[in-house]
């Protein structure tokens, strides 16, 4: 399958701007499964500086600074991607990593071995992802008990977390926290995502926090529209001896072709889309609009 | 032993249970403290006694002070310095204390570069990931940074104590901004002026070497304009509680003092606003904590740091002292790899013996401490301040299982540490000596390939006897440290630099523009200030005068004083506005609140307060004598402002003394500072201010007619605020008369308090001013003052006496001062506008305001 993907966010200031930095997470990983055929950032107005490069966790950050004054920052990433799911290694067709209990898991994560130690960063608290509560704990070990397969509990705990979760926009800020969601039990993509990722560290698991797209699908018989799609985001869980399982709590699946990769990190804070520094004295107003759709 | 001696020590040891640092527990002596006993009891008690008032009011006199975060009385606390010095023989400091904090430095220096880098020390099993993955100081964004210095840990501090076994242990490693170098210099500049004789026989070694090293490495470390690179010292700014260390430091150094809006990065480099141009900056010595450094990158909501400065050095651009993320060396869950890591780099074991620690990310070690936990000091890996420090021989059974809970959770945040007893050191209170706990704090420099130690360093006392833990931050007391040796040293150096600073005088081109606003504003305040007080001082005298001879023109004439108050400060409603009446009706009240009210928009002590504000931003600027000035000008105003009651006499003299130290203040500015130095805009705002304060006078005073008889009262009023009377009774030798005093004080080019006169003397400040690169040949603000001087010059005395047809106003003399007023104010926002920082207000792009810490 390849799609071609565009995201646009548009920032129109009140005051205008006199110069800013910014740094923006967006351009899709080139992974198994994943190939990046065409890829380029437009900016307006054009940046002074403009770099990228790759960040701790392996994503291509860019960083770019406009020392113009000006009242609209607009920044279009457009790339083609190609997705087949099939090329990664399905964890179905694993008879170990399909079985691997948590008492397995755990004890395999104390082993002192190079090959594991940058997944290992992921089991400890992080900077949107700390102070795990008992709390979340104990909503965690309904999936997970010592001599059940993770995978198997991972599988329950995005469903739980679609069930017992409302979709819900408005109640929730990129701020909010995970306690807060926990108690709430409304959210967005991104707040599921953590929830899940808390739940997980809380029992001993690497997850990783995953941020991207998806596309959507029109109700059958209506025309689809431009820009419904949208940024996304989801968790991934490190299954020793076989690898890093994704799950989509927010639409209770397993991605697939439909979901395009940019970053990962522990929580949303090591990957934002786009953030900055303005220099400027009045409000700002923001628009994102993402469109996926496919070219075959 | 001298029996004055026992004196000191009487009750020494009346509850004494810890290793002493002088008395061994049997009275015997350390015979290194020997001479310095024979010091004191030749001084005596008494004569300690006062010697360490003196100590006290030098501190307070200095305006050395610590500022202690969340106390009501905290901001500005002086520094507290015991008389009786903690000493070390330099046998002792050579061999082993020097020898083992150069070992520790390089130890931390060759961590901080693996941790960033290759990460053997990981992949090695020599420590565990997780003591640097889940310390929050372990700064992701500066992972593969490279500097071009020899050392990435330029400056290194460690607090050191000593344990039972005699021999002195690190407490705490300080590797991100060290404080306590400023101190230090302090301390012993202090004592050798309060107690010369106290080092009398005794060969205490100077730590002028060390601060000569240390500017060589602030020169050397730039990675660009190594011939004369642009150094700056960053500060959090004046609530931090080193600031007086900062701007002591800066004004020590030599080295403009910036706060973070003063910098910005433009085309891959760091600037600092100067009042000309941008100013590339090569070296940043900081004392602003690691994450507060680049908004961008680190915390988005920081206000100290420069947006985009990680890429800057990422480029090596600049460099900053210590490099950003070097806070992960402040780590408690290194210290039981340290001797492991010590083997794995040198080969060799820690000569500093450390607090026996266990780290509870490993099951053995978690279990022990679990079983035990009683017994030990609980600290997060992550926080080494006394706040986050749990003694849990003091916690109750809910207590300890929550926090064994808290350990289960997330282990590897947490270490225990053995309780220790560190050894006492006399300490000198009421009269006598007695024993309290201490800390050393050390300094490193990176010098050559090597690092150098301070010989001495700040010692800290616990704030009471019995007191476990020390720190500053809940105020503490402080002691000279010495080594003594037994070789005669060089005399105490006069700190200066003499030939090897090679600085460049700078021009006020390159002035930062922050300092140029807050010296711009501190001539505000300073001159609405004086003329608020001194008018204020005017209508007391006047209510005085009422109380003898009651006539009813006077009081008419107070009434209309009264009200020209509330116009000039303007503090509505006042005398005017709703409820004026009972104001009227009892007016002291309303004046002691304008004197005292520091909340009070347009208040004398709402000014004050603004003053104040702009002073301690300048502190570096200014020079000792004024110090002293303003805490004495602050200290007649919290009289005045705690007094419980109020008489029109007291407040008066009050006023006296204040605006005699106000106008020494003022003095003391126009001779401490240089032109180049900002003196200008200091200038131009006190100028400006006190001459729009002039124009209110005038307004509220000269408008409205009045009856000969209360015209006249009014005028001399008027003549009398600004001090003006003599020379009016000089010019003019006769009855007053409203022509002459217009003549006087709006109009006469000749005299320095005439409206004429400061404007003629703003413009040709303002013509001095550097002007922009690239802009107009002559500046908005020169064209707007050259405005307000046509104007003045060009009107004439009888126009503005004219009444109006009914005979109440004259309506030229107001719309005439109005239209000034209001070119004064263009002027003002115009300086503003060209000169200071408004244009660069930094917000976050998407507010984010995430539960950080």
């Amino acid at each position: 399958m390849i799609y071609r993907v565009s995201h646009t966010t548009t920032y129109n200031y009140e005051n205008g701007v006199t110069f800013c930095h910014n740094i923006a997470t967006i351009k899709p990983k080139h992974i198994l499964g994943q190939n990046v055929l065409d890829y380029n950032l437009k900016i307006s107005p054009l940046p002074t500086e403009f770099s990228e490069r790759i960040d701790f966790f392996g994503n291509t950050i860019t960083r770019f600074a406009i020392q113009d004054y000006h009242e609209e920052l607009k920044v279009t990433a457009e790339s083609t991607i190609e997705k087949d799911y099939t090329l990664i290694p399905d964890i179905t067709r694993s008879i170990t990593g399909i079985q691997i209990t948590l008492e397995e898991a755990k004890s395999y994560l104390r082993s002192h071995n190079p090959e594991i130690s940058e997944v290992k960063q992921f089991m400890l608290e992080s900077i949107l992802i700390a102070k795990i509560t008992p709390e979340i704990r104990t909503y965690a070990e309904i999936s997970f008990k010592p001599n059940r397969s993770i995978f198997e509990a991972a599988q329950e705990l995005m469903q739980r977390i679609f069930t017992d979760f409302e979709f819900n926009p408005d109640v929730t800020n990129v701020a909010t926290p995970i306690q807060e969601v926990m108690t709430k039990r409304k959210g967005v993509c991104q707040d599921f995502a953590q929830i899940a990722i808390a739940c997980l560290r809380s029992v001993g698991l690497p997850a990783r926090y995953v941020s991207g797209y998806i596309e959507t699908l029109p109700p059958p018989g209506k025309e689809k529209l431009v820009g419904a799609d949208a940024s996304h985001a989801w968790f991934s869980v490190y299954i020793p001896t076989f690898g890093w399982v994704d799950f989509d709590p927010t639409n209770n699946q397993i991605p697939k072709n439909q979901h395009i990769i940019t970053a990962y990190g522990r929580d949303y804070y090591d990957v934002p889309p786009l953030k900055g520094v303005i220099f400027s004295s009045g409000d700002n107003e923001l628009d994102v609009a993402v469109d996926i759709s496919r070219i075959n | 032993m001298l029996s004055d001696t026992n004196t000191l020590f009487q009750n020494y040891f009346s509850d004494f249970r810890n290793y002493d640092e002088v008395l061994k527990s049997d009275l015997s002596l350390n015979l290194n403290w020997k001479q310095l006993l024979n010091n004191l009891s030749g001084i005596g008690s008494e004569n300690l006694k006062t010697k360490q008032e003196e100590l006290n009011w030098l501190m307070e006199e200095n305006g050395v002070t610590y500022n202690v975060y969340n106390d009501p009385n905290g901001l500005n606390r002086s520094w507290g310095l015991d008389i009786v010095p903690f000493l070390v023989h330099q046998n002792e400091w050579e061999a082993t204390i020097e020898k083992g904090l150069i070992q520790r430095a390089e130890l931390l220096n060759l961590i901080l570069k693996d941790i960033y880098g290759e990460r053997d020390l990981i992949k090695n099993g020599i420590i565990p990931q997780d003591v640097i993955f889940a310390h929050r100081g372990f700064l992701r964004q500066c992972d593969q940074i490279q500097y071009k210095t020899a050392k990435n840990l330029l400056v290194y501090s460690a607090d050191l104590a000593r344990g039972p076994d005699g021999r002195m242990w690190v407490v705490n490693d300080r590797t991100q901004a060290p404080s306590g170098t400023g101190y230090a210099l302090e301390n012993r500049q202090a004592l050798n002026r309060v107690l010369p004789n106290i080092f009398q026989n005794i060969n205490v070694k100077q730590s002028s070497q060390f601060f000569y090293k240390f500017n060589q490495m602030l020169i050397e470390s730039a990675p660009t304009n190594k011939d004369n690179p642009n150094i700056v010292i960053l500060t959090p700014g004046p609530h931090n509680e080193t600031y007086f260390e900062h701007a002591y430091l800066a004004s020590f150094l030599g080295y403009p003092l910036v706060m973070g809006n003063d910098l910005v990065v433009r085309n891959g480099k760091l600037w600092m606003k100067t009042l000309k141009k941008l100013k590339q900056v090569d070296v940043i010595l900081r004392r602003v904590d690691d994450i507060f450094m680049d908004p961008l990158e680190l915390r988005e909501d920081s206000y100290l740091g420069v947006a985009g400065l990680l890429e800057v050095v990422r480029e090596q651009q600049v460099s900053i002292v210590n490099p950003i993320g070097s806070a992960i060396l402040e780590n408690s869950g290194l210290i039981p790899f340290m001797n492991r890591i010590c083997n794995y780099f040198f080969n060799e074991d820690l000569i500093l013996p450390q607090i026996a620690s266990w780290w509870c990310g490993q099951d053995k070690e978690r279990n022990f401490v679990l079983n035990n936990l009683k017994d030990f000091v609980l600290k997060r890996i992550d926080r080494s301040n006394r706040e986050n420090i749990v003694f849990c021989e003091f916690l109750d059974e809910k207590s300890l299982n929550e926090l064994k809970q808290q350990i289960q959770l997330t282990p590897y945040q947490f270490v225990a540490q053995e309780k220790i007893s560190f050894s006492t050191a006399p300490n000198f209170s009421n009269g006598l000596l007695e024993p309290r706990k201490m800390m050393c704090r050390t300094f490193a420099v990176a010098h050559k390939d090597s690092y150098s130690v301070m010989s001495g360093g700040l010692v800290r006392v616990a704030a009471e006897r019995e007191t476990l833990f020390v720190s500053n931050q809940r105020g503490g007391i402080s002691k000279d440290f010495w080594i003594v040796s037994d070789a005669i040293q060089n005399h105490m150096q006069n700190y200066s630099w003499g030939s090897f600073c090679n600085l460049t005088i700078s021009d006020i081109n390159d002035l930062p523009s922050n300092t140029a606003e807050n010296l711009y504003w501190s001539g505000r305040y300073l001159g609405r200030a004086l003329v608020t007080a001194r008018y204020l001082r005017m209508v007391l005298n006047r209510m005085n005068q009422q109380q003898y001879n009651n006539r009813s023109s006077e009081s008419e004439s107070l009434k209309i004083l009264y009200q020209s108050i509330t116009n000039i400060t303007s503090t509505f409603p006042g005398f005017i506005g709703k409820n004026s009446q009972k104001r009227l009706e009892n007016p002291l009240d309303e004046i002691v609140s304008l004197m005292t009210d520091d909340k009070r928009w347009g208040s004398f002590a709402q000014t004050l307060s603004s003053f104040n504000n702009a002073y301690y931003s300048l502190r570096s600027l200014w020079s000792r004598d004024m110090w002293r000035v303003f805490d004495s000008i602050k200290k007649h105003w919290l009289e005045v402002k705690h007094a419980k009651s109020h008489s029109v006499t007291n407040l008066s003299k009050s006023l006296d003394r204040i605006i005699t130290r106000l106008i020494a203040f003022m003095s003391l500015i126009e001779e401490s500072i240089l032109v180049n130095q900002g003196l200008l805009l200091y200038f131009i705002g006190l100028q400006s201010e006190q001459a729009m304060m002039n124009i209110a006078k005038c307004r509220s005073l000269l408008v409205v007619d009045h009856k000969d008889n209360i015209q006249y009262e009014i005028l001399e009023s008027l003549l009398s605020s600004s001090e003006s009377l003599n020379i009016y009774r000089y010019s003019y030798r006769s009855y007053l008369s409203l022509e002459n005093v217009v003549k006087l004080v709006l109009l006469d080019k000749t005299y320095s308090k005439s409206l004429a006169y400061q404007i003629k003397r703003i413009k040709k400040d303002i013509d001095r001013l550097p002007i922009s690169e690239g802009s107009k040949t002559i500046s908005v603000c020169q064209e707007k003052i050259k405005k307000a001087l046509i104007k003045i010059e060009s009107i004439s005395t009888d126009e503005l006496l004219n009444l109006k047809e009914d005979g109440t106003l004259r309506a030229t003399l107001e719309s005439e001062l109005a239209q000034l007023s209001d070119i004064l104010h263009h002027v003002s926002m115009a300086i503003s506008d060209t000169y200071f920082n408004h244009a660069y207000l930094q917000k976050q792009l998407a507010k984010q305001d995430f539960p950080l810490i």
